[in-house]
């Protein structure tokens, strides 16, 4: 297997992004439509490139690759089932939350790149948000990870044996679920693209294979994200009857279903308000969940 | 890892870290500043990896990416010229800053080649996370109880330092806006 | 082949690249990356020993974590500086923050 892994994460990062894509098509009221959905791609890839005509030009032409390579990198984190992974790091947990830390730079060199007024303001809100965001992330993982005494994903599947860390931890699921969603600038957290009122913001300059770089990343962010719940609350592959890799997928189809359909019934949020939430709120319950992870490591996990 | 995986990992990230350092200081855009030393401290994070230090490699690139995005925003913030579209010379005592760091730099390389270092015999594990976890939580906890002491002074400190009407009475401006202070 | 002498070599030009930064540069944003680059150099002269010299040593790795943490420190402290002077004179080039200069 150990061979066929950079391949493996590409198979799982292209299926995942096409059965996302259907889901988007579902949770939005559409049958779902596999033909449709190659025919936009195929347009948007036909479009010639756009080339703005400022001086950072190549940020803005290295960002979507840069934001690929963030979600590939993330998604090669995620374990699938025993023995189906792509890179298996004793600090796997963190090497995802490091993998996610780099689409902020990439979103911000999208924005700054571009050159146009409203692009950067998508971009400095970006920098922002994912600034108050990247922390609660990551100490949720530290949470998550206590009981497991391992910062090795696998490790954190297999505490889960018994009960899912979902009803162990629910505080740090309600943290991780808006911070994960927000990762991925999905609505209600599309502060950086933002149609009705940046008009596309960041992305507003991107065409053709620039532009389906940057879809295509973002739907592999949202499998990676989804995946990563699925294993660090849900349990990963853990359950009965089906085999491991079924029930993984299935598990991080559900979460991806979720995400979008919350995305689509709430408002966008304002991005001060989001800001503040994030501060005075998140933060300081990020610390008591990881307190509380300790709590329950010293009582149930020894 | 393997010899040479390692060594196809290590030398041109060493290189491009290198590369990536020096061209901090020569662009004159600053968000290209900012996001080239972000390169360079990343990169920096993959020479951790290939030098088998995983955990240290893996904090490296997740603290650097946050905090030298966060230097970019400042960065556009202060500059006068943020773009770096008029071209203006952000460099004094050019030669002799050049001659003084280029000879430490140079000095510094040569002891590092000429030393003759005490290898030991080389074991290729790293101490792993867990290792360290007993570490930071056993013998060094004094010295981690006094880095986090020293962060959280340096959180309090740094929004004294930064806010208006601090330690030194400097008021906005007028015209101003004072952030959301004023309600 | 990799050996600390040339971990080491690296970790010299890059102390030297920094301090090119903090020397020549005009803003203090631009010092404070310099000395950002300084620290980065020292921490892979750390990495570089520990991996070569005591491969088993837990305390090496920890005193790259404190290092790690001094950077942000460093960071945090330093752009509250900026911005406190920026409040003060309107500027953040070294050369006119010449307010101590007896």
């Amino acid at each position: 297997m150990s061979d066929l892994t950079p391949l493996a994460v590409f198979a799982v990062a292209a299926a995942g992004a096409a059965i996302v894509g259907l889901l988007e098509q579902l949770v939005a009221g559409v049958r779902p439509a596999p033909l449709a959905l190659a025919r936009a791609a195929a347009a948007t890839l036909r479009q010639p490139l756009s080339r703005p005509d400022r001086r950072d030009g190549w940020l803005f032409h290295l960002a979507p690759g840069l934001l690929l390579i963030a979600a590939l990198g993330a998604l090669a984190f995620v374990p699938w089932a025993p023995g189906f992974r792509g890179i298996d790091l004793s600090t796997g947990a963190i090497a995802f939350a490091a993998a996610l830390a780099y689409v902020t730079p990439a979103i911000f060199m999208a924005g700054w790149g571009a050159g146009r007024p409203l692009a950067v303001v998508g971009g400095f809100r970006w920098l922002a948000l994912m600034l108050a965001y990247a922390m609660p992330l990551a100490m949720i993982i530290t949470a998550v990870a206590a009981p497991a005494g391992s910062l090795r994903p696998t490790d954190i599947v297999e505490v889960q044996h018994a009960v899912p860390m979902a009803l162990v931890q629910p505080l740090a699921l309600a943290l991780w679920l808006p911070a994960a969603l927000a990762v991925c600038f999905l609505p209600p957290f599309d502060l950086p693209q933002a149609d009705g009122e940046l008009g596309g913001g960041a992305f507003s300059e991107y065409r053709g294979l620039d532009a389906a770089l940057i879809g295509f990343a973002q739907r592999i962010l949202l499998v990676a994200v989804s995946g990563m719940t699925a294993v660090l609350f849900l349990g990963g592959w853990q359950g009965p009857l089906l085999p491991p890799a079924l029930w993984m997928a299935l598990k991080t189809m559900a979460v991806a279903g979720l995400f979008l359909w919350v995305g689509r019934r709430l408002p966008r949020l304002e991005v001060d308000r989001v800001l503040s939430l994030a501060w005075k709120v998140a933060n300081p319950l990020a610390i008591l969940a990881i307190a509380y992870a300790g709590l329950i490591t010293l009582l149930f996990y020894r | 890892m393997s010899d040479l995986a390692t060594a196809l990992v290590f030398w041109p990230a060493a290189v491009l870290m290198l590369v990536t350092g020096l061209y901090v200081f020569i662009t004159s855009s600053m968000a290209r500043a900012g996001l080239l030393l972000l390169a360079s401290l990343g990169i920096e994070g993959l020479v951790f990896l290939a030098l088998s230090s995983e955990f240290l490699g893996v904090l490296q690139l997740l603290m650097m990416s946050g905090e030298m995005v966060t230097m970019v925003f400042f960065m556009v913030m202060f500059m006068p010229d943020p773009g770096g579209l008029m071209g203006m010379d952000m460099v004094h005592d050019k030669r002799r800053s050049a001659a003084v760091a280029g000879l430490v730099g140079v000095g510094l390389a040569l002891v590092a080649v000429l030393t003759d270092w005490p290898a030991r015999a080389v074991g290729t594990d790293a101490p792993d996370v867990r290792a360290i976890g007993f570490e930071v939580m056993g013998r060094s906890m004094l010295t981690f109880l006094f880095a986090a002491m020293t962060i959280l002074f340096a959180m309090v400190g740094g929004v004294l330092l930064a806010k208006y009407g601090g330690r030194y009475r400097i008021g906005a401006p007028a015209g101003e806006d004072r952030g959301g202070e004023a309600r | 082949m990799i050996s600390l002498p040339v971990v080491l070599a690296f970790a010299g030009v890059m102390f030297g690249i920094g301090l090119y930064g903090v020397l020549g540069q005009t803003n203090t944003i631009m010092v404070i990356m310099g000395v950002e680059l300084m620290l980065g150099a020292s921490m892979l002269n750390v990495v570089g020993f520990l991996r070569y010299t005591h491969p088993d040593a837990t305390s090496g790795s920890f005193f790259v974590l404190v290092l790690m943490t001094l950077m942000a420190v460093e960071a945090a402290v330093g752009f509250a500086l900026v911005v406190s002077a920026f409040r003060h004179s309107r500027t953040a080039e070294v050369d006119d923050l010449t307010e101590l200069r007896g």
